[in-house]
């Protein structure tokens, strides 16, 4: 099993501040406070390449703009999974298909999709976390000959705040050797889950020990709020995960996106273009 | 060539006729550059300006696009454009060393910044030897010479009552075969040696790099956070300091997105949704600005971010100290190692281990 490889800083030479304009194109709700929103060039086209991983700033005047994972891109638009947490999201949730909006990017690095091919995959996400997971996994898939089993363990505050649901329960499941393991932390009567309830790290190792999965030859990706990131991270070491093989993407506030506005800086990197995407190893060694 | 210092408002005078001159002088009510005007005497000695030069590539605010809304269609036009030739006149040795330190944070490491970069291309810059340090003056030890300035296009040595014009680029021989034109018989002063000058102020930089590459200083940061307001003052006026925020005028159908000086002192630098600050108490983001200037920048650039100009010792209202505070750190009791340095000796012991 060769080494997981990340490069940092690897995101160069694009315009830097000043965004495209781009057309909405699709709005869909995903929870009761989560939209999926695509854009699209005015003529029609992909904004731009991304690497899975990779983010966007999308930016809506006269609010202001915000960073997003990219959580997915089609052959003509760029899908975010955004939710309204304040000032500048809540006007983005009002957007409708025709709307146009600015979009600058693509930043940071990205996941070692190429490094990572032959090994088992283990995608560890909560929430809003799932966005930039999604990116990889989506990558995953479709080139699904290249790398063993995967799992995916994500969970959610209720069950209505599960993104991507028919991925979950519908298309994801039905991939080869792809397993899709949910829970919520809280369940009420007529809230139409009926499966797990209990917090992400505990039922990781549940989903571990219950599948018989084995840390070696795989690599775990993980993405999630400050708690979630915390205890997850110490489950996935406690299971036998080398820091080498957890990859973390991290989130700062982020004004630039291109390492100059000095925001995102943790230690001697920048999170926007050094980040977001590192090993447990790599930031055990920066300074916080 | 050699100006006598009695010359150099005429110098000004010369280098006005073609471009905007920026001068050491008094405007609203602070000494910073300010536009020369002509006739005005021009005087470089003395004490150095308590604004640096660092607005004049990088201004306090400034435009980055304009953005309109018609009918749902959204139009941009960005304000990056090539600038006018300016000069910037008597600029000291701390100062131009934080224009190299700029240019590491707005030209390299991926992306350009087109609006630094503009100016920085339609800038001369004239610098002069420093024989005026005052007792908050430590830049020789943040590796600044007061008798060279290697990131200016023209260095004037003081040599008494002249100072002998040195190009170091092309830009300023360009400049300094214009200036001799210029002045005629001006330009052949009688010559001093040159004038030689030291800080008297010298804490243990190098040291305190070091230390705070491995050991906690967590009491050091919170002993400094029980007095700093937090006022952001220091940041401000710090030649080096570059943070800055992106904001917009909020009209509904037109305006324009602009970036301006920030602060890591600030709460709010950090603030994310949902009340989540990863620096929400005030020894948080004190240890971010000294670890920043003197530990990060180097991990990243190779050099520290400080170039000991004293400025923010002057002006801090509650008494913060860098230079105090790099001492303090180079000779403090051996503190704990940080959890990040014992994994990096943890790494290091694992490949020695593998070696053997
Ligand atoms: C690398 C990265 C990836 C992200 N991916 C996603 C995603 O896929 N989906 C999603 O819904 N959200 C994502 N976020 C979070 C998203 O950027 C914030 O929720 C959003 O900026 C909040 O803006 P607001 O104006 O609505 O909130 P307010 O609380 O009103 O925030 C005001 C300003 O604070 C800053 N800010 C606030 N919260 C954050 C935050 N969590 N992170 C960074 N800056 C913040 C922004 O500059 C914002 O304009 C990501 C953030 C980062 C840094
Ligand atoms: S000027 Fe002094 S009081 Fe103000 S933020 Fe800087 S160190 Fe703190
Ligand atoms: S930190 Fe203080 S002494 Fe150092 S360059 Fe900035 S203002 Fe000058
Ligand atoms: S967001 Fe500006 S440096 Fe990262």
């Amino acid at each position: 099993m060769s080494e997981l490889v990340l490069q940092h800083g690897c995101a160069k030479g694009g315009e830097p501040y000043v965004p495209q304009v781009c057309r909405v194109i699709d709005v869909r709700d995903q929870t009761h406070d989560v939209k999926t929103i695509r854009v699209q060039t005015p003529e029609g086209g992909l904004p731009f390449e991304r690497k899975p991983g990779q983010l966007a700033m999308v930016s809506l005047p006269p609010y202001g703009e915000c960073m997003f994972a990219i959580a997915s891109q089609g052959p003509d638009y760029l899908e975010f999974v955004i939710k309204r947490v304040g000032f500048v999201t809540e006007r983005l949730h009002e957007l409708r298909p025709g709307d146009e909006v600015g979009v600058r990017g693509p930043y940071g690095n990205w996941f070692p999709f190429d490094s990572a091919r032959g090994r088992n995959l283990v995608f560890v996400a909560g929430g809003i976390g799932m966005p930039p997971v999604r990116s990889f996994i989506e990558y995953a898939l479709e080139h699904r000959a290249d790398y063993g089993r995967i799992d995916i363990v994500y969970s959610a505050s209720t069950y209505d705040d599960l993104v991507y649901k028919d991925d979950l329960f519908q298309n994801w499941p039905k991939e080869p050797d792809t397993h899709v393991h949910v829970s919520v932390y809280h369940a009420t009567d007529g809230d139409g889950w009926s499966g797990k309830v209990g917090y992400t790290a505990p039922y990781l190792k549940e989903v571990f020990a219950e599948e018989g999965l084995a840390t070696d030859n795989a690599a775990a990706v993980l993405c999630g709020g400050p708690s979630l990131y915390r205890t997850c991270r110490e489950a996935l070491l406690e299971l036998g995960f080398d820091p080498a093989d957890v990859v973390t993407t991290l989130e700062a506030r982020m004004k630039c996106g291109v390492g100059k506005c000095g925001r995102c800086n943790v230690g001697g990197v920048f999170i926007c273009l050094d980040g977001p995407v590192f090993t447990e190893a790599e930031l055990a060694r920066i300074p916080r | 060539m050699i100006i006598s210092k009695d010359n150099m408002g005429a110098l000004a005078d010369a280098i006005g006729a073609t471009q905007t001159v920026y001068v050491p002088g008094t405007e609203r009510a602070a000494t910073r550059f300010v536009a020369h005007k002509k006739g005005e005497p021009v005087v470089l000695g003395g004490a150095n300006v308590r604004m640096p030069p660092k607005d004049l590539l990088f201004p306090a605010t400034e435009k980055m696009y304009r953005w309109k809304k018609h009918e749902g269609q959204l139009s941009l036009e960005t304000e990056a454009a090539a600038h006018e030739p300016f000069t910037v006149l008597g600029v000291r040795p701390c100062d131009m060393a934080s224009v190299a330190k700029l240019d590491l944070v707005f030209l390299t490491k991926g992306f350009v910044d087109e609006f630094y970069q503009a100016r920085r291309d339609a800038a001369t810059f004239v610098a002069v030897t420093c024989v005026d340090p005052d007792g908050d003056c430590f830049c020789e030890a943040m590796g600044v010479r007061l008798d060279a300035a290697p990131a200016a296009d023209v260095l004037l040595v003081d040599r008494g009552g002249a100072y002998e014009a040195k190009p170091q680029t092309e830009k300023g021989e360009a400049a300094v075969a214009a200036w001799a034109e210029a002045l005629g018989a001006g330009a052949d002063a009688a010559a001093g040696d040159a004038v030689e000058a030291h800080c008297t102020l010298n804490p243990a930089a190098a040291k305190a790099e070091e230390r705070l590459r491995a050991e906690d200083f967590d009491n050091v940061w919170h002993s400094v956070a029980d007095y700093c307001l937090t006022c952001g003052t220091c940041t401000f006026e710090c030649p080096t300091c570059y943070c800055f925020d992106i904001s917009q005028d909020v009209r509904a159908d037109e305006g324009a997105r602009f970036r301006c000086w920030d602060s890591c002192m600030f709460t709010q630098y950090t603030l994310m949704a949902g009340n989540h600050n990863p620096r929400a108490d005030r020894a948080s983001r004190v240890r971010q600005r000294f670890m920043h200037k003197l530990r990060y920048f180097a991990d990243r650039y190779g050099e520290g971010l400080c170039v000991g100009c004293g400025r923010c010792i002057r002006d801090c209202p509650a008494g913060v100290d860098i230079a105090a505070i790099i001492d303090a750190v180079a000779t403090a009791p051996e503190h704990e190692l940080t959890e990040a340095a014992r994994t990096v000796q943890a790494d290091e012991a694992k490949k020695e281990a593998a070696h053997v």
